[in-house]
């Protein structure tokens, strides 16, 4: 099982609370963005294109904490930027880990070795290592040679000192299916707890068959790759939401899933659309106009496929429908059962 | 994660960088303060008062007179905030950040202008210390 019991028994009793409370609208993920300097330049990235003393600015570890209070989410996805710059990412981490809530620290890994000194080994804590793909797809993807090396070794070195490791890995519709099962491979023969992975999001105008067209080709690449699972495979996500990849459920987006704080405020929907920004979580909640986002409902949802609006969409029909918690449980005990 | 929502490949003219907007109405205005808004640089915003401040603009709430926008001034830490009604001009001063770095852009560049990429992105980061 790729996610630890515990962290699956409180996320579970956090929804249900949330369902016994008739709470319409929670968060699952905090997607908390500290800077949006990184030490990559990594084409296509539309996360670090700002000015200097935008680039410049940190969340205190003060704002950080109280963010995660403030929204309440068991699990804090920690990405950037490259979180690691900030250089008091490690006592944000540890205040975090005090709330004890399951933190992802999202990381290109190029301080990670250097850095692991600085931080203990716990439940609470993973390193989510960025890959894309093997060395040549890696490299060509972050625009820097010898990065996957470098990740490697940072890999090994945090699971020797007993560090929860994951990877995640954003694929676009010209992946390789076979070159993406080799890494998969790779990366458990690297002794990782479990991977993640999402198609990228981009936006286009288009007309509605092209945008169809495309969702298609997304559902096919992962058919392809995820058709006939390896036993050695272990994902760290929702089955259902790999389901979802592979066209075989539909959900509609839940963007307030996976809300996102950075020095900006509380970002206005989600994670990948910037419409403007909320003073608190509550605002954010209140005043967002939910109905406007989503396939079908607004033009730049209608390719995104990504994990932070429909994996929380998957998580909701594990525990709100019959075949989804059936679903759900099948494939947890039985991965290669898909 | 790839964004092209904030991307345009090189050399097209679509950027609003060096431009400068002086509306007549407040639909220009809000026009403008929209484009400003998507525009990944600093803007320059001449207010009636004779004040220029210069700066990222990240957020607006649109509320008919008591509409207001928030800049991150380039030299301080503190946020300003202003009424779109103190407001004579937008200039699009800064660079545009995000003008051609689409993933498209980046292959079909040359390999020599790929390598030089790299490198300056490499030297910058050694320079400030997070590499």
């Amino acid at each position: 099982m790729a996610v630890p019991l515990s962290q699956m028994a409180t996320v579970t009793k956090y929804v249900l609370t949330q369902k016994l409370n008739r709470v319409k609208r929670y968060p699952l993920v905090l997607m908390l963005e500290p800077l949006f300097r990184c030490n990559l330049a990594c084409a296509g990235c539309g996360k670090i294109q700002y000015p200097d003393h935008v680039l410049d600015k940190r969340l205190t570890v003060e704002q950080c904490l109280a963010a995660a209070v403030e929204c309440g989410a068991p699990i804090v996805s920690i990405p950037g930027g490259e979180p690691m710059i900030h250089p008091e990412m490690s006592t944000i981490v540890r205040g975090l880990v005090a709330q004890e809530r399951y933190i992802y620290l999202c990381t290109n890994a190029i301080l990670m070795e250097r850095k692991l000194d600085e931080y203990q080994p716990s439940k609470f804590l993973t390193f989510s290592v960025h890959m894309d793909g093997l060395k040549d797809e890696h490299d060509l993807a972050v625009c820097r040679d010898g990065v996957y090396e470098v990740a490697v070794r940072a890999i090994k070195a945090a699971l020797k000192r007993g560090h929860r490791v994951t990877t995640n890995t954003t694929l676009f519709d010209d992946a390789n299916p076979e070159r993406v099962r080799k890494f998969f491979d790779a990366m458990m023969d690297l002794g990782v707890e479990g991977m993640m992975i999402s198609p990228g999001y981009s936006y286009q105008k288009a007309p509605d068959q092209q945008h169809f067209l495309k969702r298609e080709r997304t559902r096919e690449l992962f058919s392809r790759i995820l058709g006939s699972p390896k036993k050695s495979w272990q994902f760290n996500q929702s089955p259902l939401f790999l389901d979802f990849l592979m066209g075989r459920r539909e959900y509609e987006c839940t963007p307030w899933g996976n809300p996102t704080y950075n020095v900006f405020g509380w970002q206005k929907p989600c994670y990948l659309l910037q419409e403007g920004y909320a003073k608190t979580f509550r605002e954010l909640m209140d005043s967002t106009e939910w109905d406007h986002y989503g396939t079908g409902r607004n033009e730049k949802c209608a390719d995104c496929m990504v994990h932070c609006g429909y994996e929380p969409s998957a998580v909701e029909d594990t525990f709100g429908t019959l075949s989804g918690f059936g679903r759900t449980v099948k494939l947890t005990m039985l991965p290669t059962s898909r | 994660m790839t964004d092209t929502k904030n991307h345009s490949p090189a050399g097209v003219t679509g950027s609003p960088e060096g431009r400068i907007f002086q509306p007549a109405s407040f639909a220009e205005l809000a026009e403008a303060v929209e484009l400003a808004f998507d525009y990944r640089g600093d803007v320059t915003v001449s207010l009636k008062s004779g004040e220029s401040l210069s700066g990222y603009l990240f957020n607006r709430q649109v509320k008919g007179s008591d509409s207001s926008l928030e800049v991150f001034p380039s030299d301080s830490s503190q946020v300003r905030h202003i009424r779109y009604d103190q407001i004579a001009a937008i200039a699009f001063t800064g660079e545009d950040t995000a003008t051609g770095k689409s993933w498209e852009t980046w292959i079909a560049k040359k390999d020599l202008e790929r390598r030089a990429e790299v490198e300056r992105v490499a030297a910058d980061a050694q320079a400030r210390g997070i590499l």
